[in-house]
């Protein structure tokens, strides 16, 4: 079928906006980034052209240890799979229920998301001191003097210290998206499992997260690629110390950029963290059509 | 209701869990509050957790001497804004183009724009940089709101594009036989049906923006045009080891979000909920 | 005491030719007169604006001289107004690369360290070049204080003060240990260490987050091991770092570390908590750059002296330090109106060197006034600057911001006993080289 060309201008003027901005601050950036990519180039002087070698230095090279903050991002987005997202799961499912007091814990669950990154890494920075800080004094209180710890300044639990915020923080994000989709699912539908005798747990695993499964997927790709583009609260806890152990691909990427000057390497990890997001996303999406 | 196989001791379990998680939720917020009224004595010593014994209202006072905490505010409030009127107006005439107009290539178009969920936006930092500086917007507000309008897109874009592929397409046949144009059933059919995902997407953006480091601190320099989060990093630096200042700065950057979320959070709830029954 | 500083830059100045090889001066143009000359008749004028961005936020102790240096500028100049943009330390890194690097937005003036973080906006060719107007200026800021804003012997920047890394003492907690000095040999500062942990006090007060505090307690045992020709040679990469003196360094270092002289919170401190723990009286060493003289010196509610740490190797003078004429202020070559700003450079620069010097927040490598009455502790700075032997910047200042990052995770590595110092001289060879 032939559109008539005012149709085809529609559809221009329609995506006009989103294209414009898309283009000129997304698109351009990442292909000049691509470009660096091959370059040789501190950010000041002629980028001289290498080819590809940053890409073999990135994933060869002992002391940049790619494979270490990878490994960290991947840690960090199973967690949020395994540990966040089926709590945030468990709650929405709760909180959907007939439940006293169902207003005020939505509310309060919701109440870290709006709180700054700033303000939470400063808040986390203060509860993980070591000598002042709750957390050990609570320990030191209760005689678990032997379990303190110099959370975030010790390389056998930075990791998981600077993880426990970037969870926290998000569950009530996520049970909020969830709940939302559970309000959704048409009451006729789990009224009608309930008069065939189905139980609340079955009602939830055959009727209402099926029918929740997009929202389900956006939850997934928003955990999986912000864990591996997660940046601010481990850039404010610990910078990627102590001795690089909670080092993520984005604080390498900006010690590059930033504070060594190789602006070459670090588009090239940025190129890689695109490359990966993306094809986290096809394959999340694949996932959810798959079982469809 | 009908409460079904449902012993009493499971029901105590369930809220002994929900009510711990929300203590877990609320706590680092009722303990920024307490601390940034006590002295270090009490915060590091005495009354870690409990009320402050003292109330050291000088606190609030220093920290707002030590910049200009209302500007900040009122800066990063109106680049917040900004930001979710474009992004809303923007992905939805895009969701439009990609959802409901039929034309080849809408699924790859759709593929590109979700290529914006991907990008690490410290990435482009050096660039747009350049770009800001080349047409004349670095060290004004649009130095923020365009670049996180653009970055917020692809998230607004998927959730309208879950909203609206859920609006039967008899309303826009219907429409187009009662002799609407395209334009027409975008603003009289769907653009009113998307109400429900202003919520999402503008609480979606809102988080988007208003934490945002990086860009703020790069692209603005003037002091008048500084918002919260570059305000409150630079204050907690300048009181390091005195706890009470810092608590204030904090408590300062946070209250007016929270007021206006108790107030706002049954209705931010609901159209959360409306949406989704839409979807 | 008052000679002393005169002395100093005497001194110094010794160093820096020796260190920069050739000391002619171009023969330039007729100097310009540095104040006053401008048609300050004619207030009418179209008021210029100069940008000047600079670390010296609220908390800085250099903010208040800033301040001050501005409006006296002002006050000079009519018609010309100064724009001063402050970002903190950090931040300002990521803010200064990314203008310079596109070239676009840059300011007229900017605030800057020597040698590497210069160097390579130097290169991109962003900075004016400021010899001309330094005929001006060449009797009051002595040639071998330009030692590190120097580039093909070309000047870059305008120095205004000058740092030295010192070992702050609480003399006090000493006393309860039976020490009335800072113990002057290795053999001591060890055995006064042994009796701090046994009397259960915290010798050293370090910031394990921050790389550069460590460098702060590596390199003083480095350069009182090998001297300082040899530790320049190694950064210019003229000498090896695998030598039996640095290899001593490092063991030295490491087995302070394990005889737990540190504070054992380190890794989880910032380096203003370590400094307000010292000045709280929780350690008995903090050991930093002199910049920290006027906080320490007013908060400090016990004695204090500053000194240096004692020879590892007795070969190597005392007094071979670390540090020197660092904090600078350049000239971008996109400036609209070079001469004028870089005269504000000067004269914004001689101002801070003497306020700062008076206020006790640094050294200043401008000629200062020998009847200045200054604190203690930056009397002992002065001392020690000019007793000095030698002289070698700081590790991360010296090299360029890649090698710097390099060294300083090397650093770590040896502060966390990640390396040996046998794998830590040999990383430096084939990592920096």
């Amino acid at each position: 079928m032939k559109k008539p060309l005012q149709y085809k201008i529609n559809i221009f003027l329609f995506l006009l906006p989103a294209l414009a901005l898309f283009v000129t601050v997304l698109i351009a950036p990442i292909i000049m980034s691509f470009y660096y990519s091959l370059t040789e180039w501190n950010g000041f002087t002629t980028p001289e052209f290498i080819g590809f070698k940053n890409y073999v230095e990135l994933f060869t090279s002992k002391s940049i240890n790619i494979s270490r903050a990878l490994k960290n991002a991947f840690l960090l987005a199973l967690l949020s799979c395994i540990i966040q997202l089926p709590f945030a799961l468990w709650l929405a499912l709760r909180l959907a229920r007939p439940i006293k007091g169902r207003t005020a814990l939505l509310s309060i669950y919701f109440m870290p998301v709006l709180i700054s990154t700033v303000v939470i890494g400063q808040l986390w920075l203060k509860i993980y001191n070591p000598d002042y800080g709750v957390l050990n004094v609570l320990l030191r209180s209760i005689g678990l003097e032997k379990w303190t710890h110099i959370w975030l300044g010790d390389k056998k639990y930075a990791l998981g210290a600077a993880f426990v915020p970037i969870l926290w923080q998000y569950v009530g994000y996520h049970m909020l998206l969830m709940y939302a989709g559970i309000k959704g699912v048409p009451p006729e539908l789990t009224e009608a499992a309930m008069i065939d005798g189905c139980t609340p747990s079955q009602v939830n695993r055959y009727i209402i997260i099926p029918y929740i499964r997009p929202i389900l997927r956006v939850c997934v790709i928003f955990a999986i690629t912000g864990s591996l583009k997660s940046f601010d609260l481990i850039y404010v806890l610990t910078n990627g110390g102590p001795s690089h152990a909670t080092e993520v691909p984005s604080t390498l990427m900006i010690s590059m950029l930033f504070l060594r000057n190789r602006y070459g390497m670090g588009s090239t990890i940025a190129v890689m963290l695109i490359v990966l997001c993306f094809f986290f996303a096809l394959l999340i999406n694949a996932v959810f059509k798959e079982e469809k | 209701m009908k409460k079904l196989g449902e012993s009493k001791g499971k029901r105590v379990f369930v809220y002994v869990i929900l009510i711990l998680w929300a203590l877990i939720s609320i706590f680092p917020v009722y303990w920024m509050l307490t601390f940034s009224l006590k002295t270090n004595a009490e915060i590091f010593g005495e009354n870690v957790a409990g009320l402050p014994r003292e109330w050291v209202w000088s606190n609030y006072t220093r920290a707002l001497n030590t910049g200009d905490m209302p500007r900040y505010f009122l800066n990063s409030l109106i680049v917040a804004v900004s930001t979710i009127v474009i992004t809303l107006v923007a992905a939805v005439m895009a969701t439009y183009a990609i959802t409901r107009l039929r034309w080849k290539g809408r699924k790859r178009m759709n593929s590109f724009f979700m290529l914006g969920l991907t990008i690490p936006i410290h990435a482009s930092i050096v660039p747009l940089y350049t770009t800001l500086a080349k047409i004349k917007l670095l060290d004004t507000l649009w130095a923020l709101i365009i670049p996180y309008s653009a970055f917020s897109l692809a998230m607004g874009i998927l959730v309208c594009t879950g909203f609206m592929g859920d609006i039967p397409y008899d309303l826009d046949e219907a429409a187009m036989l009662d002799g609407c144009s395209t334009w027409g059933i975008f603003f009289r059919v769907i653009a009113p049906l998307m109400k429900p995902a202003v919520a999402t997407v503008g609480i979606y953006t809102f988080l988007q923006c208003w934490n945002e480091l990086m860009f703020a601190n790069v692209f603005i320099n003037s002091d008048k045009w500084r918002t919260l989060p570059v305000g409150v990093q630079s204050l907690s630096g300048q009181y390091t080891t005195d706890w009470g200042p810092i608590g204030a700065a904090l408590s300062i950057a946070t209250i007016p979000t929270l007021i206006f979320y108790i107030f706002m959070s049954k209705k931010i709830q609901d159209s959360f909920v409306a949406g989704a029954v839409k979807g | 005491m008052k000679k002393i500083l005169a002395l100093a830059l005497a001194l110094v100045m010794v160093l820096g030719m020796a260190a920069c090889g050739q000391s002619a001066a171009p023969a330039a143009a007729p100097a310009a007169e540095p104040a006053a000359a401008e048609p300050a008749a004619e207030p009418a004028a179209e008021e210029t604006v100069l940008t000047l961005w600079s670390i010296a936020t609220e908390s800085d102790s250099s903010h208040q001289a800033f301040i001050d240096a501005i409006a006296a500028f002002e006050a000079a100049h009519p018609g010309v107004k100064i724009e001063h943009v402050t970002t903190e330390n950090e931040a300002y890194k990521t803010k200064i690369k990314a203008a310079m690097s596109s070239g676009e937005g840059l300011p007229d003036i900017f605030f800057t360290w020597g040698m590497g973080f210069l160097g390579e906006f130097v290169n991109a060719g962003r900075v004016y070049c400021v010899d001309k107007e330094y005929e001006a200026y060449k009797s009051e800021l002595p040639e071998a204080m330009t030692v590190n804003v120097r580039y093909d012997n070309k000047m870059y920047g305008v120095p205004y003060t000058m740092s030295l890394i010192t070992l702050y003492a609480n003399m006090d907690m000493l006393a309860e240990v039976g020490y009335t000095d800072i113990p002057a040999t290795y053999e001591d500062m060890m055995a006064c260490c042994d009796a701090l942990v046994a009397a259960g006090k915290i010798p050293f007060g370090v910031a394990g987050k921050e790389k550069w505090c460590l460098s702060e307690y590596l390199e003083p045992l480095v350069i009182k091991s090998v001297g300082g020709q040899k530790l320049r040679d190694m950064y210019n990469g003229e000498a090896s770092w695998n030598d039996p003196d640095v290899v001593a360094a490092i063991d030295a270092f490491q087995s302070m570390i394990n005889k737990g002289y540190f504070d054992p919170s380190a890794n989880a401190l910032s380096n203003d908590e370590v400094k307000n723990n010292f000045i709280a009286g929780k350690t008995a060493f903090y050991q930093n750059g002199s910049w920290n003289n006027k906080d320490i010196g007013e908060q400090a509610q016990f004695a204090v002296k500053a000194g240096t740490f004692p020879v590892l190797n007795d070969a190597i003078p005392l007094y071979s330090m670390i540090g020197g004429p660092n904090n600078t202020l350049a000239v971008t070559e996109s400036c609209k109106n070079k001469e004028l700003a870089t005269e504000a450079a000067f004269e914004l620069a001689k101002f801070m060197s003497d306020a700062d010097y008076k206020s006790g927040a640094n050294l200043p490598c401008w000629a200062a006034d020998p009847n200045a009455d200054v604190n203690e502790l930056i009397q002992a700075a002065a001392d020690m600057a000019s007793k000095a032997a030698d002289m070698v910047l700081f590790g991360d200042n010296f090299l360029t911001a890649d090698a710097a990052n390099t060294y300083l995770d090397y650093i770590e590595m040896a502060w966390s006993g990640d390396v040996t110092p046998t794998e830590y001289v040999e990383g430096l060879d084939a990592d920096l080289g």
